[in-house]
């Protein structure tokens, strides 16, 4: 979810050029300001310090504003996704509230067989509803697992 | 004896008595007006009985709010200096059950008035506190409710601030760093073990008895293997719910301890689902191959 954030707020985001333009003068900036000797040009060290600092600045301003506009988008990307899960698993269990996932005998899973079983009422039956939440849990599991390996 | 020498006597005499008129009356105004003193001398703000407490600012406090602290709360003679409203070993004691045990910081400093070198504090705080344990009058106990409750508020307000800079600092690390949690290599052997045995179950068990029993027996062994493996440092969130319990008056030991107990109910309830689910598919696969093969 967060690297789709990201992608779709680079997408809306064209600036992105703009501030590399910006980093790409001040650095030139930068450089031509070590070259110049501050005792003999002054004025000119001084014109450059000022320009480069006003570039900063301006640079400063954009990125605080891409960064205020990245974290609204991922909070939109964050809500719109949950509300089509919760969508999705609201429609799931209205479409199949009756029917059980699979049937098991009974006895193997005692004694929680209606608990499992819930909202169908068939005994030894897996309802829609526990198998919504072991799979949310477990594809929870998987991420975490893959993304800390990959963090490795 | 010259009649100049006697006025001189008479009038050494007056300003004598006067200067002791006067030594009296200071000393006077200093033991009625003692309160006040304290007041000034730790930090708040003297603004009368107007506010009633309610407007006073202390600066930002210099102590750290510990949600790691595992011993039970008491006046531990390491502990650093302690603020002078904290009963150590004093009557007040029972407040302390109701202030706040993350406190054991310094008396809050004065921004506002020139606040006394901290020698002097804790001379005064301490004269002050045998004035308090000696001289105990049935009408100081009227007068020392309010007080506690202003201190507790003070606190609680103390605890508020530095809460909030904590979560305004702890957010933008959230949304700066990593959503995931730290690599532990006793939950990857906790997952590994839960679908080896959901397997093996589905195997050979599960026609004799019900599959959450070795689920259970497995849950037990973890408990006693856990001790065997390394122990990651659970980073304590101070998140807006801690913060809350924290504020409402919870102890941060019965908070920690809770926590605890809800992130270990966690990890069973992950191990069940992931057994669980192992549990099932291998049943359905079974199934497939068993109406495959003729």
């Amino acid at each position: 979810m967060t690297v789709m954030a990201r992608r779709l707020s680079r997408m809306i985001q064209k600036d992105a050029e703009q501030e590399s333009e910006m980093r790409t003068e001040i650095h030139e900036m930068k450089k031509e300001q070590s070259s110049i000797s501050m005792m003999d040009e002054f004025a000119k060290y001084a014109r450059l310090e000022r320009k480069i600092n006003k570039t900063t600045d301006k640079l400063k301003t954009h990125v605080k504003s891409r960064t205020a506009q990245q974290a609204k988008v991922k909070w939109v990307v964050n809500i719109v996704f949950y509300i089509l899960q919760a969508a999705l698993m609201v429609s799931l269990i209205w479409k199949y509230y009756s029917d059980p996932v699979t049937v098991v005998p009974s006895r193997w899973i005692a004694p929680v067989e209606r608990l499992v079983a819930f909202p169908t009422g068939v005994p030894g039956g897996v309802g829609i509803t526990c198998w919504l939440v072991v799979c949310n849990k477990v594809v929870t599991l998987g991420f975490n697992v893959f993304s800390q390996r990959s963090q490795l | 004896m010259d009649p100049g020498d006697t006025t001189s006597e008479e009038k050494t005499g007056s300003s004598m008595s006067a200067a002791q008129r006067r030594a009296e009356m200071r000393r006077r105004k200093l033991l009625l007006n003692s309160e006040d003193r304290l007041n000034r001398i730790v930090g708040y703000a003297k603004n009368g009985s107007d506010n009633n407490g309610s407007s006073r600012r202390p600066a930002e406090p210099r102590f750290h709010l510990d949600l790691d602290r595992t011993e039970p709360w008491s006046s531990s003679p390491s502990s650093q200096r302690s603020s002078p409203f904290l009963p150590e070993s004093s009557g007040l004691s029972s407040v302390s059950h109701t202030a706040t045990p993350e406190r054991r910081g310094s008396p809050l400093p004065d921004c506002s008035e020139p606040a006394a070198p901290p020698s002097a504090v804790e001379d005064d705080v301490g004269g002050l506190r045998q004035r308090l344990k000696g001289e105990r009058a049935p009408s100081d106990d009227i007068s020392g409710s309010p007080r506690r409750g202003l201190q507790k508020y003070l606190s609680r307000f103390d605890d508020a601030m530095k809460l909030r800079g904590q979560l305004a600092s702890e957010k933008p690390a959230q949304d700066g760093g990593s959503e995931t949690e730290e690599f532990d290599p006793f939950r990857v052997f906790r997952l590994v073990g839960s679908i080896l045995l959901a397997v093996f179950v589905r195997m050979f068990v599960c026609k004799y008895l019900s599959i959450f029993a070795p689920f259970l027996t497995l849950e037990l062994a973890y408990m006693g293997l856990s001790k065997y493996f390394p122990k990651v440092e659970k980073k304590t969130k101070t998140t807006v719910l801690t913060a809350a319990l924290l504020l409402s008056g919870i102890p941060a030991e019965v908070i920690n301890r809770s926590m605890d107990t809800y992130r270990r109910m966690g990890d069973v309830f992950s191990d069940l689902c992931i057994y669980f689910f192992t549990f099932i598919l291998c049943h359905e696969i079974l199934l497939l191959f068993g109406s495959e093969t003729p």
